[in-house]
């Protein structure tokens, strides 16, 4: 129906080479959705052939150069999610402890912590989805419940992209991929069952479970450390609360101690939070490659 | 100077880069619903003789300033088509729509006032 639009994202595509993967995509949706909205119009408007109407809309969007040129123009301007403006501190002591101040440590925490929540989500949606198509298989409803399923991934997808944006800081698509421009249900069900994205997203789906589960118990584990010892005079004075039970035998730490304690507590969150950066972004960068194939 | 148009050109280039955002925004507030994408560039070159911007060039900034807040966005599914994004300004876009007005009116003020040599400098 429309070559010559495929053949234009095509080239948009080749324009927008080495740009984020999530801009590309953008990019991409915008061009199809203008190009086919104002053919669509043109056709009602005027009728005739689709190659003359098609031409001038073209030539009004732009060029694939000049349109990527304001993609990558836009896309250097604004910087995702928290991407702070702070300045870079040289001195290596701040810059340890300034991680205590950091708002993306506290984003990369919560979002470690919440992975468990969305795994268990995911995964379940997951292995649902799959196990019942195939248990369905028999029956007629099988396939188009299996359709329902395959398409109600990229939702996700797109949901969990937002809250890797939101706490970790890494671009994510903000729409979902567009569609081959092959229309009718089952066309568009063949061309995701036969996209490599929807197959990753399953697996990335399915691992996000036990990944969730060892980033929530590692993570809640050392900040309950990391607490227990910023409290303890807290803990051990107000409420009476010994730092170690073992069997019947309580041990409290002798007063002399406390602030050492404290101290350790103090630098043990602030590596806490460097972990969870760490640990963050290498998490969001396995949700990129996943969920965003290039 | 041997090609002034070219020189033209990058100066109608680099006045717009900054007054598209304020053009978008003032078509949103002056709209009554959620408009997509095409129906705003429509409605932005639709009585211009000259072309001033590229459609596409549009997009990124209807993007971008739905990203820092001043708008809102949604997409619907269309009976015919892909499925378009909707955007509607957000109070913090009334906001800074009125702040860049006066902006830009300020801007505007001083440089006609400038060009007709009302301003000693």
């Amino acid at each position: 129906v429309s070559d010559a639009i495929d053949s234009y994202l095509k080239a948009l595509r080749t324009e927008l080479a080495g740009a984020d993967p999530a801009t590309v995509q953008d990019a991409l949706g915008d061009a199809e959705e203008h190009l086919r909205t104002a053919l669509d119009a043109a056709l009602a408007e005027t009728g005739g052939d689709e190659a003359t109407l098609l031409a001038p809309i073209l030539a009004k969007y732009g060029t694939p150069a000049e349109v990527a040129r304001a993609y990558r123009d836009a896309a250097d301007r604004t910087r995702p999610g928290l991407g702070s403006t702070r300045p870079r501190e040289r001195n290596p002591l701040q810059r340890f402890f300034g991680v205590m101040v950091d708002p993306q440590a506290y984003a990369a925490l919560a979002f470690l912590l919440f992975s468990m929540v969305t795994g268990i989500f995911f995964f379940t949606w997951t292995i649902t989805g799959i196990s019942l198509s195939l248990g369905l298989f028999v029956l007629i409803i099988g396939l188009p419940f299996f359709g329902l399923f395959v398409f109600s991934l990229q939702g996700l997808a797109l949901v969990e992209g937002r809250l890797i944006e939101a706490t970790l800081g890494i671009r994510m698509p903000r729409r979902a991929p567009s569609s081959p421009s092959g229309r009718g249900l089952v066309g568009k069900f063949m061309a995701r069952l036969t996209d490599p994205r929807t197959w990753s997203t399953m697996l990335y789906f399915v691992l996000k479970l036990p990944l969730g589960v060892i980033t929530f118990s590692v993570f809640i584990t050392l900040l309950a450390y990391a607490l227990e010892l910023l409290l303890l005079p807290v803990l051990q004075y107000v409420l009476g609360f010994p730092l170690i039970v073992f069997g019947e035998h309580r041990f409290f730490v002798p007063a002399f101690l406390t602030p050492v304690l404290m101290l350790a507590g103090f630098l043990e969150l602030a590596i806490v939070l460097h972990l969870a950066k760490k640990t963050g972004t290498g998490l969001g960068r396995l949700g990129k490659s996943m969920l965003v194939l290039r | 100077v041997e090609d002034l148009s070219a020189h033209n050109k990058k100066f109608q280039k680099e006045l717009k880069s900054g007054t598209v955002a304020l053009v978008l925004l003032g078509v949103l507030e002056n709209s009554n619903e959620p408009l997509y994408g095409y129906q705003i560039a429509h409605k932005i070159t639709e009585d211009q003789e000259t072309e001033i911007m590229k459609q596409g060039a549009l997009y990124p900034v209807l993007r971008s300033l739905a990203r820092s807040g001043f708008l809102k966005s949604r997409v619907q599914v269309s009976e015919s088509g892909p499925p378009r994004r909707y955007y509607q300004i957000t109070a913090a876009g009334r906001t800074a729509l009125r702040e860049w007005t006066v902006i830009w009116r300020e801007n505007r003020d001083f440089i006609d006032a400038v060009l007709e040599g009302n301003v000693s400098v």
